[in-house]
């Protein structure tokens, strides 16, 4: 893209400080949201079509509505920066290198929405994100634009950095109030949604960091302004994290509905020498792996849909031909299992064995009565658990299993992986001569 | 009130009903796990899925309320499917120690696996090893492994005792439940959670290894620890009490009772006297009836008579008591007899700790007639009173007094101890009047409230104990002044017509879904 926004100040020097950020036009936003009212700006996030960041996708400006105007208990904001799906990395950019952006987006949504406090919550390991945020938020106070009458406004607003207690479920809205309440990550039932009954009882937004971060530039530039940047229902610049086997991995910004062909020649530099592209995932491991004969698809979310998988995150993790389907399926079933809090059954119990499941295929001990156990066991934990994490695991494991059937037989024909040195990245290029190279 | 169709049954239920309730009442069961009538339900052992028509996910019904029109179906292929995934995934890591485990025969885990899964297993991974026999607390021990995670116990001890000892520790397949660092599952009622625990995770110390729940017999009956009178389910196997179990009662005690309640049965075994006896010689009890009217009959001052009531006693047994002292022998003095109070809470556990001084008050229309323990020490130190007639082994007094007490047992013409125990009192009595405990007769007791609840014979006396009521049937008798009962039921009609004592009430119905009273187990 020619102009950056959620990236702007990724390359400027000193981008993360406040004198950098205000030189920008930084804070500028604020004072122009200050002098618009709430329905004002709420329609303008609604005419943006922002969706939400962190995965779901869920129409920002359809989510601020939903918060009660009136409420007894003070309302709170928190920003989910927990960023644990692995192969999505673009929230620790934002944080580390333009943490103002983030908190002059907290400080727009609590005035819009008549919020009194905020959270970050940050997942623990990011420490340079977090002191960055804690410096930055300190230079915000000092400034005046954080704390109680704000610029002068009948408008109070703290904002703090949680750091995470370290699990991928504190990433899930409900889990993650748990944890901000000081609780094991264990998410609640829905209904009563955070908007209802959120932190500490009361009213609360849970949004995204990249989600925050869009709103400054919608309110400087407008919601048809943002939204002319994408596609249908898909409005906005948007952070892709492109990783794998690919010539440039890194961050980048790009319009919605840009499609998977364009980030990865464009942007990504192309696959590897000597490497041919054997299947994607689109959005974070806990979407669908695709196979290269959907490159074409747009980066939006009903086209995602439509494509066979989902935008996610919309962080991209791209697998050459010496990718063992196996071992990722396993390896992203362990992560699963390791992380599944645990409170309910078929998420608890499910994980593991589906782990188990695919660690004895690829080490040689699979049977091929082995694949419909699989399948049966992502069906049996699909939609019957309480929070999200339980899809996670059966589907993406179903989609291993079902696009790449053929490898999961080999493995167990051959009683044992066909990619013995696979991540050595074997000279072979096509997956016949690698099976056939081991042989 | 909403209508909702439930498996092609409409019915109409309150609004805010959860569908497993509203299916309870259309009488269908929704096999459940975590949900406990008395407890918040979180939803977690996803064992009550149910389908909704025109929702596309599968909802848990313990959690899911009722919608005005909703149509459920809770045994659809969906709903069934679901359900034996579940099992299936429960027992995924579970020991299957079954020919071990205390809970076997009482185990839903058990139970559900018979009704919903009953198939082969399809599992060759290996389970995941915790913890076994891991001391919780000191009256339980914990099984990690049997430990389906339902968080029963934890919300219990959250909401019901507001004690927060136990958390989840670890994540996903590697949680275990613990006591929070540096304290113990220890509260007053910390054995309810054995009883709620829906597997063999939790079992009680005291219950551990002794014997197979199906061949306990059930008998209902009331713990006699304090004027509470929970009431439980008396376990008995050959005669001897094996464990209390709370019964479901909601004006009374819901689910539960205390630790130290639990543990009152063993009073019903130890140090018994079961042979009737006159001057330290065993008679049978036409002989020790005689010997008692000749002796009694020779009292020329019945007020010299001192007749100590217990409230440990049945109305029943109080109010032969009543009729003994005022008509057979007439004119005694009546003195009240029972335990010292002790600590209380705000929940079960009261003060008074006999199951039924509300009895004596009803079947004597107050206390007034009765004098104090204090009294009566007074009266014997006087020489007022020569003859103590004295039932029970309780005292109400401290431990110097009970020592005056016993001291002065040798100063009496005559002392008559009519006990289901010994106490100091074996060698100081001159007739030993063995009685049944409550777990070997029918009667009534009333609670500290009024509530008026019937106790069953579990089992027959021991040796030729027989109830107090039956005691003062043979000496009325002996005496030439027959009372005209010959079963309980016939004092019970008197005593209801004569004193203030109410009628127990028909026993509460556990209200649909409220199946947790744990049905006894079946029969010998
Ligand atoms: C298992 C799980 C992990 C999640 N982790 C994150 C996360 O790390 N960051 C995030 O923003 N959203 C995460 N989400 C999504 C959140 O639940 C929630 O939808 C999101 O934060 C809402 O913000 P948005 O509307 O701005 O996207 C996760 C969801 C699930 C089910
Ligand atoms: S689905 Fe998994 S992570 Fe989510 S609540 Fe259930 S056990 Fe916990
Ligand atoms: S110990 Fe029993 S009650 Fe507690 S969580 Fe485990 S299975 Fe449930
Ligand atoms: S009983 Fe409903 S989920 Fe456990």
């Amino acid at each position: 893209m020619e102009e950056l926004f959620l990236s702007r100040n990724f390359k400027i020097e000193n981008g993360h400080t406040l004198p950098v950020y205000e030189s920008g036009g930084g804070y500028q936003r604020l004072k122009k949201a200050l002098n618009m009212d709430s329905a004002t700006i709420i329609d303008e996030v609604k005419k943006s079509n922002l969706r939400g960041r962190g995965g779901a996708g869920f129409p920002t400006g359809v989510k601020w509505g939903f918060m009660p105007k009136e409420s007894e208990l003070p309302k709170y904001l928190t920003v989910n920066a927990d960023e644990g799906e692995p192969g999505t990395f673009k929230d620790r950019y934002i944080m580390e290198l333009d943490p103002h952006l983030l908190i002059e987006g907290c400080i727009i949504t609590a005035w819009t929405l008549g919020l009194r406090y905020g959270y970050i919550y940050v997942r623990g390991e990011l420490q340079f994100a977090i002191r960055r945020l804690e410096a930055a938020i300190k230079e915000a106070y000092a400034k005046g634009y954080l704390g109680q009458k704000i610029q002068g406004k009948d408008f109070d607003f703290d904002l703090y950095v949680h750091p995470s207690g370290g699990a991928y479920i504190c990433g899930e809205e409900t889990g993650m109030i748990e944890g901000l309440e000081g609780k094991p990550g264990q998410p609640r039932m829905k209904p009563p949604f955070p908007a209802v009954v959120g932190a500490f009882n009361a009213p609360t937004l849970v949004n995204n960091v990249e989600t925050i971060a869009a709103i400054p530039w919608i309110i400087e530039r407008g919601g048809e302004w943002w939204a002319s940047m994408g596609i249908e229902k898909n409005g906005g610049p948007k952070l892709y994290g492109l990783s794998g086997h690919i010539k440039k991995p890194g961050v980048y910004e790009a319009p919605s509905g840009v499609s998977v062909r364009e980030l990865l020649e464009d942007y990504g530099g192309g696959m590897l020498d000597g490497s041919d592209l054997k299947g994607y995932i689109p959005g974070g491991s806990s979407c669908r792996v695709m196979l290269p004969d959907t490159l074409d698809a747009l980066m939006g979310f009903e086209s995602m849909r439509e494509a066979g998988s989902s935008l996610g995150t919309g962080c991209i993790t791209f697998m050459d031909h010496t990718t063992c389907m196996v071992r990722i399926a396993g390896r992203l079933a362990h992560f699963y299992h390791h992380e599944s809090c645990g409170q309910c059954t078929p998420c608890r119990e499910g994980s593991g064995w589906a782990t188990k499941v695919l660690d004895q295929i690829e080490n040689g001990n699979g049977r091929m009565e082995d694949l419909d156990l699989l399948l049966d066991i992502c069906d049996n934990i699909e939609g019957n658990t309480i929070c999200a994490l339980g899809d996670s695991i059966s589907i993406p494991v179903r989609s291993y299993v079902e696009l790449f059937t053929q490898e999961f037989e080999d493995h167990i024909r051959r009683k044992g992986c066909p990619f013995p040195a696979w991540s050595l990245r074997s000279s072979a290029s096509t997956r016949a001569e690698a099976v056939a190279g081991a042989e | 009130m909403p209508k909702v169709t439930i498996n092609g049954t409409e019915i109409e239920v309150d609004k805010g009903k959860s569908i497993l309730r509203a299916a309870a009442e259309a009488g269908y069961d929704v096999p459940h796990f975590c949900y406990h009538p008395a407890l918040s339900a979180p939803a977690n052992c996803r064992m009550c899925l149910v389908e909704i028509e025109g929702v596309p996910k599968l909802q848990p019904g313990c959690y899911s309320q009722i919608n005005d029109g909703m149509v459920v179906h809770t045994e659809s292929e969906r709903v069934v499917k679901a359900r034996k995934a579940v099992l299936e995934f429960i027992l995924l890591n579970h020991p299957v120690d079954c020919p071990i485990c205390d809970q076997a025969g009482e185990c839903k885990l058990q139970d559900y696996y018979i009704d919903y899964d009953a198939q082969e297993s399809r599992v060759r991974t290996e389970k995941q090893n915790k913890v076994k026999a891991y001391p919780i607390g000191p009256e339980v021990v914990y099984d990690g492994e049997r430990c389906i995670l339902c968080t029963r116990c934890i919300r219990f001890c959250q909401e019901v005792t507001q004690t927060d000892e136990l958390t989840i520790v670890e994540r996903g397949d590697r949680a275990e439940i613990r006591a929070f660092p540096g304290r113990e599952l220890d509260n007053n009622y910390s054995m309810c959670t054995v009883d709620i625990c829906p597997v063999g995770a939790l079992t009680a110390r005291d219950f551990r290894f002794k014997c197979r729940v199906w061949l306990l017999t059930s008998t209902d009956s009331v713990c006699t620890g304090c004027s509470n009178g929970c009431n439980i389910h008396l376990d008995h196997f050959r005669n001897e009490v094996q464990r209390y179990r709370p019964r479901y009662n909601p004006e009374v005690n819901d689910y539960w009772m205390c630790d130290e309640g639990r543990l009152s049965y063993k009073s019903v075994h130890t140090d018994r006297q079961t042979e009737p006896k006159v001057n330290g010689a065993t008679v049978n009890w036409h002989a020790l009836a005689q010997a008692v009217a000749d002796k009694l009959g020779k009292v020329e001052d019945p007020s010299q008579i001192a007749l100590v009531i217990s409230p440990q006693a049945t109305c029943e047994d109080i109010f032969l008591a009543k009729r003994f002292g005022e008509e057979t022998l007439g004119g005694v003095q009546f003195y009240l007899g029972g335990k010292l109070s002790g600590d209380s809470d705000e929940f079960l556990i009261k003060a008074d700790k006999n199951p039924n001084t509300r009895g004596i008050e009803a079947v004597f229309g107050g206390t007034d007639s009765l004098k104090s323990f204090d009294d009566l020490l007074a009266d014997m130190e006087s020489g007022a009173i020569s003859v103590l007639y004295m039932s029970g082994t309780d005292t109400p007094c401290d431990a110097e007094t009970r020592e005056r007490f016993v001291g002065l047992l040798d100063g009496l013409k005559l002392f008559l101890h009519q006990s289901p125990h010994a106490g100091e009192f074996a060698d100081k009595a001159h007739i030993i009047l063995p009685s049944c405990t409550h777990a070997e007769k029918d009667g009534t007791f009333i609670n500290f409230d009024g509530v008026a609840q019937p106790i069953y014979q579990a089992f027959a006396g021991y040796g030729r104990s027989i109830p107090d009521w039956q005691i003062f049937l043979r000496l009325a008798r002996a005496m030439k002044k027959p009372f005209d009962y010959t079963f309980l039921t016939q004092i019970q009609e008197e005593m209801f017509a004569a004193s203030q004592a109410p009628e127990p009430e028909p026993e509460p119905e556990p209200e649909a879904g409220d199946d947790e009273s744990s049905a006894p187990p079946p029969a010998e």
